[in-house]
């Protein structure tokens, strides 16, 4: 077990190489986060939400990046009847992100979230579906369902399955777009609590990789073609990031999609790591880096099945 | 274990809704309705074969003696609820989200009503012509700070 200011510097060793400029990524990293939250216009329409917010909060700022993502000084958002309500999802940006890649895709279509829990990208994407055609949000934990469901019925979601079920054993079920959300060793969110710190393990690397890459297999095995896969992680290292990716690649029938978001700076993935090389095509997946966008760090990739 | 509907189960609910509420039909027509177990209705999408669900889109209603309104419905629907909802002002307001019954005098029909902030639907309540008596799940309870 480690402290958080240890484990800090550690993960800013280990990746300094990566970054293109190791100082401001050691300042962003010790850097605590602003809370972030989203408008769920399933509740009401956006400006009038957002208006009544000022009311009481005149820190509220916009995200330029996102429509409906917001920053606040406040730091206990969850007792502003905007969240008891469900009007407000109190969401970091990173997590944002992988919904926002799809949104042009997901309107009336089937999506299948394989790790759903606790449902902050399950809700986004059926508020960008505005609560039509289908999602199946699966979770292979009972306690982490519990806060799926929760927040399901806060959000209004109504277009939303849920299941609970180890995702390797998920019976093959056609989607248009799958969501790999995988678990990871969350380095990523080394900026908010002490996550991190209470679970960081060195050995957690491959223990992930194998999870991740088997999740991911799941998903590409099942998908139609034509069908988007969606692979996110909130971690730095590149064993469950472009390692992932780059076996995916070789194993699997897929195509791997440059991702580009209007005013989000995206960095490339790496293509080698630890004297290991990966296919090359894993550039193509994005990285964000804590100081490019003041937010956690976080990984994507988007495919496409042939 | 989920099921379809009955017809009339969903017609008199739909029936509900218009008279208690004045919510028109054409609001709940696009969902598909199921029975789970202990008489609660769901509004969702259509059930994917293969698939045992853990749960499915929205408890909105639980069927006893008369229907009963779930929070959950009533925040949803709440901006085209028009008839029995009560308006609340900040202290009463902060004292519903913790989970306490108002004392109040007001104009409502006896039985279930919508409770709003402003215009923001807060949930369920049952109004018994002396006591609005707090219908929002103990899990929902909150105390709230920013109103």
């Amino acid at each position: 077990m480690y402290k958080t200011q240890t484990i800090k510097e550690k993960i800013v060793e280990r990746y300094s190489s990566l970054v293109d400029n190791s100082d401001q990524f050691t300042n962003a990293v010790k850097k605590p986060l602003k809370q972030t939250f989203r408008i769920n216009s399933i509740k009401g329409d956006k400006d009038k939400i957002l208006n009544d917010m000022r009311n009481y909060d005149a820190s509220i700022k916009k995200i330029p990046w996102c429509d409906n993502a917001f920053e606040t000084d406040l730091t206990n958002l969850g007792s502003s009847i905007q969240h008891f309500s469900g009007q407000i999802y109190i969401q970091e940006l990173t997590s944002m992100v992988p919904p926002l890649i799809v949104s042009n895709i997901i309107k009336q279509k089937t999506v299948l979230d394989c790790c759903a829990a606790p449902g902050s990208k399950t809700t986004q994407m059926a508020e960008i579906m505005n609560n039509e055609g289908h999602i199946i949000a699966n979770d292979a934990r009972h306690g982490r369902i519990k806060s799926l469901r929760g927040n399901l019925d806060r959000l209004g979601i109504t277009n939303t399955t849920v299941t609970l079920r180890d995702f390797n054993s998920f019976p093959n079920t056609s989607a248009d777009v799958y969501l790999v959300d995988a678990p990871c060793s969350s380095e990523g969110t080394i900026r908010k609590k002490n996550a991190v710190a209470r679970k960081w393990r060195q050995h957690d690397y491959d223990r992930f990789s194998k999870l991740q890459k088997n999740l991911l297999k799941k998903a590409c095995e099942m998908a139609p073609k034509g069908s988007t896969i969606i692979y996110s992680t909130c971690t730095l290292a590149p064993e469950e990031n472009e390692n992932v990716i780059s076996q995916i690649l070789d194993e699997e029938d897929i195509d791997l999609k440059k991702i580009n978001i209007n005013g989000l700076k995206l960095d490339n993935g790496v293509t080698n790591w630890k004297e290991e090389d990966y296919n090359k095509e894993v550039k193509k997946c994005a990285r964000m880096w804590p100081h490019h966008n003041d937010t956690d760090a976080f990984f994507l990739a988007r495919m496409e099945k042939c | 274990m989920l099921k379809l509907i009955e017809k009339e189960k969903k017609d008199d609910i739909i029936k509900y809704c218009l008279e208690r509420f004045g919510l028109r039909q054409k609001n709940l027509e696009r969902y598909h309705w199921y029975e789970g177990s202990k008489n609660r209705i769901f509004i969702g999408p259509e059930k994917v074969k293969r698939i045992n669900p853990e749960s499915l889109g929205l408890c909105i209603f639980r069927l006893d003696k008369t229907p009963k309104p779930t929070t959950n419905f009533i925040q949803l629907f709440g901006e085209k609820i028009n008839k029995n909802y009560i308006i609340l002002n900040k202290t009463e307001t902060v004292k519903i989200c913790k989970g306490e019954n108002l004392k109040k005098k007001i104009d409502v029909e006896a039985g279930f009503v919508a409770l709003k902030y402003k215009s923001i639907s807060l949930g369920c309540a049952h109004w018994n012509g002396e006591i609005i008596k707090n219908q929002i799940p103990k899990s929902k309870f909150c105390n709230i700070n920013f109103l």
